[in-house]
């Protein structure tokens, strides 16, 4: 009889599995978590209504949810200093979900009446506090997901610019997974169900009071998500956000509240007061490092390019026009120059081979919030962009263009309110594809009837209603035949001082039922 | 000892007020005080020194005290021993509407006063914000109802005041059109108000449909488990 000797199989003695079979434990009970916090109905619901919020955001490039159905087209052509902080915002409601049902799965033993059979199991009360904070880990990675996804799609589109911040993009994930261990502490500390929504509404009036009431720069930053929008997109140097302190801050504070849940839920281990004592450190340095206002140095650069545009850009010449862009804006001479092109073609000869520069301006003194203005030019022949391209911005662009072709200088063209109003609104739209919504777009009531104030990137000017009705009358008929009309008769249209019914005349449009004063502008 | 004799309005009578002591002591009185003082601690908030409320604010804050007073009232109807009362001769929606008698003058006392906390200058239109403060309470309890008399579970609390919240955030995000949260002076104000006193409406309908007790026990919801798995260690976890 033989007998075979094998060895030992190898499965029989299980190799030490990485952490240890306790970590592993851990692990298992936060996936366990996770997937029953998928499944409450109010994470499920938040989840999509975000994923459903962020998609249509990235379509029309607005912030607001209110604000979707007024698109007003800029979406292709993002600043990415301020594309990254825009992901932030929408991660709150992620992040309110998880507060409550990573506080609800918290204490579900405890509603459930099963807290007393834990004590006759393995593992400690602190580790499964820990699982049930780990549980939220994979909500914050999807949220990081999302954010990428949301920030790629917008640094891929052909006319974005500008730099992104990795520090800003994490704020949406830190955030998501800050509410989560939230939850978990409060669970811990109030182990009952109603402080978790009693907490979640006192928390935004004192997140609100924080933002709206509190004049101080400190306690805005102590906010996790810190949206500062309204103004123009300002260069990425600039910008002068504390955004890796505040990653810094956030992550602290996130390692705080966890370490205090241990610690309340008995995990007295020298490495959880370590970790807490570095966690208190992180945040500390955090918060000190978020907390000063602007610099010095700071503003005065931010003066610096608000009043001298000219000492940091970069100028290109195409045909008769000189483009002059800051540094990260260069790649957009080509959308302005096509414009200017547009332009120039409605315009006889010498007007349109009138040299222009085309100079970019950006408010910074006021800072990220301020909604800015701009004086108008004086200087002849030089033309106001600002840092916002696309949508509305193009025919307003081309308004204050064709203004300051018809009257000299962008002061002057700002100023104009008698029959001229009809050659440089021609000229500004005659050439778009949609001269009539274009007409909609750059008027301030979005109307094309009655009187109204067309934008500009400056001042901006008044249109009386019959110069709206000469005007929209010009933008039904064939583009070739009213140019042709608007180059013969060229210095009459754009001589100071000719009335609109004149010039409707010279036009060939009817000219009654202008109003008075020959359907000028000028008294309104 | 709570003795209960039917037959006879007098009987009914004496058995309603001896109930009533019961009721009045188990109502869920913490949620309903920390609830009840965050809301006003909330309004008394801008009678703080340096604080200059303006009309949109004072609506903001009375919004969302009404939204803490109606998470307080999604408590309402919890009840531990929900399951050895289901046989008594006293029905549901009587017990319930005892909790909801003695509950609402407290309720009403305690917005009077949330609405005299905030400054007379910041004070919106009593009656409109009354209107959406009513309907945020009411719909706090027919959740509750609702949970009661789907899922017949002790504490219908937890869950309805996550409820409560979750439509108060989708509020928030209704298109325009059928925008509830109406600033002060908004052309749409009226019609806002309409709709929220259709919700007060809804609300009372829901709940007054969800207070009487079902003919027969639902089967609490089964979750499809997969067989459990020989190889798989002991759960570490209960639920």
């Amino acid at each position: 009889m033989t007998t075979t000797v094998t060895a030992p199989d190898a499965a029989v003695t299980p190799a030490a599995a990485p952490g240890g079979p306790r970590a592993r434990a851990v692990l298992a009970l936060a996936l366990f978590e996770a997937r029953d916090l998928l499944q409450q109905i109010v994470v499920l619901v938040f989840f999509t209504v975000y994923t459903v919020a962020v998609v249509r955001q990235m379509i029309s490039g607005h912030l607001g949810w209110h604000e979707l159905t007024g698109r007003e087209g800029m979406a292709g052509y993002p600043a990415l200093q301020d594309a990254d902080r825009e992901t932030q915002t929408s991660a709150v409601l992620l992040g309110v979900a998880l507060f409550l049902c990573a506080n609800r799965a918290a204490l579900r033993s405890r509603r459930q009446d099963t807290d007393r059979h834990f004590g006759t199991l393995a593992m400690d009360p602190w580790r499964r506090t820990l699982g049930h904070a780990l549980s939220v880990v994979p909500f914050a990675l999807f949220s990081g997901l999302i954010v990428a996804v949301r920030f790629g799609w917008a640094a891929l589109r052909p006319g974005a610019v500008g730099h992104g911040s990795v520090f800003e993009l994490a704020v949406s994930p830190l955030t998501v997974l800050l509410c989560g261990v939230a939850g978990v502490l409060l669970a811990r500390l109030v182990p009952s169900a109603f402080a978790a929504p009693l907490l979640a509404v006192t928390s935004y009036v004192v997140v609100l009071d924080s933002l709206v009431f509190a004049d101080s720069h400190w306690t805005q930053w102590l906010s996790p998500v810190v949206a500062e929008s309204g103004g123009d997109p300002l260069p990425s140097d600039l910008i002068g956000r504390p955004a890796a302190w505040h990653a810094l801050y956030l992550t602290g504070l996130i390692a705080l509240l966890l370490c205090a849940a241990l610690l309340r839920s008995g995990g007295r281990t020298a490495r959880i007061k370590a970790a807490t004592a570095l966690a208190l450190a992180a945040t500390a340095a955090g918060i000190a490092g978020q907390s000063p206002g602007p610099s010095a140095a700071l503003q005065a650069a931010r003066a610096q390019v608000s009043e001298h545009p000219e000492s940091v850009e970069r100028c290109a010449v195409r045909g008769a026009t000189t483009y002059c862009a800051l540094p990260e804006w260069t790649g957009r001479t080509a959308d302005w120059a096509e414009a200017v092109e547009r332009v120039r073609s409605l315009a006889p000869g010498a007007a349109a081979a009138r040299p222009l520069t085309v100079r970019q301006r950006v408010e910074a003194r006021y800072g990220l919030e301020g909604d800015p203005s701009y004086d108008p030019l004086t200087a002849p022949g030089v033309v106001t962009v600002g840092t916002r391209w696309g949508g509305n911005r193009v025919p307003e662009f081309s308004t204050g263009l064709a203004s300051t072709l018809v009257a000299g200088d962008e002061k002057a063209g700002g100023e104009v309110c008698d029959g001229r109003v009809v050659a440089v609104m021609w000229l500004a739209l005659g050439a778009a594809d949609d001269p009539l919504g274009q007409l909609r777009a750059v008027r301030l009531d979005d109307s094309t009837e009655g009187g109204s104030y067309v934008l500009t990137p400056t001042s901006g000017l008044l249109m009386s209603a019959g110069q709206t009705k000469v005007v929209a009358e010009l933008l039904h008929r064939p583009r070739a035949e009213v140019t042709a009309r608007v180059k013969a008769r060229w210095t009459e249209l754009t001589r100071p001082g000719v009335s609109t019914a004149r010039a409707a005349e010279l036009l060939g449009v009817a000219a009654t039922g202008l109003g008075a004063e020959g359907g000028n502008s000028c008294s309104e | 000892m709570l003795r209960v004799t039917v037959g006879g309005d007098a009987g009914r009578g004496a058995a309603l007020r001896a109930l009533a002591g019961a009721v009045w002591r188990v109502l869920p009185w913490r949620a309903l005080a920390a609830a009840g003082g965050a809301g006003a601690a909330m309004a008394a908030g801008t009678r703080l020194p340096g604080q200059q409320p303006d009309a949109l604010i004072g609506l903001l804050v009375l919004r969302l005290a009404a939204l803490a007073g109606g998470l307080g009232l999604a408590f309402l109807f919890d009840d531990p021993a929900r399951h050895t009362t289901e046989t008594v001769p006293v029905r549901r929606p009587v017990r319930a509407g005892l909790r909801l008698a003695l509950v609402a003058p407290l309720a009403a006392g305690w917005w009077a006063a949330v609405l005299f906390l905030v400054p007379a200058a910041a004070r919106p239109p009593a009656g409109a914000v009354t209107l959406e403060a009513a309907a945020i309470g009411a719909g706090a309890v027919a959740l509750a109802a609702a949970s009661v008399r789907l899922r017949s579970e002790p504490g219908p609390g937890a869950g309805a005041a996550l409820a409560l919240l979750a439509l108060a955030v989708a509020a928030l995000l209704l298109p325009s059109r059928w925008d509830l949260l109406a600033p002060p002076g908004d052309p749409d104000w009226g019609q806002a108000h309409r709709r929220w006193a259709a919700l007060l409406c809804w609300a009372a309908v829901l709940c007054a449909a969800c207070l009487p007790q079902p003919l027969r026990r639902r089967r609490p919801a089964l979750r499809t488990r997969r067989p459990p798995d020989p190889d798989a260690p002991a759960p570490l976890h209960g639920t």
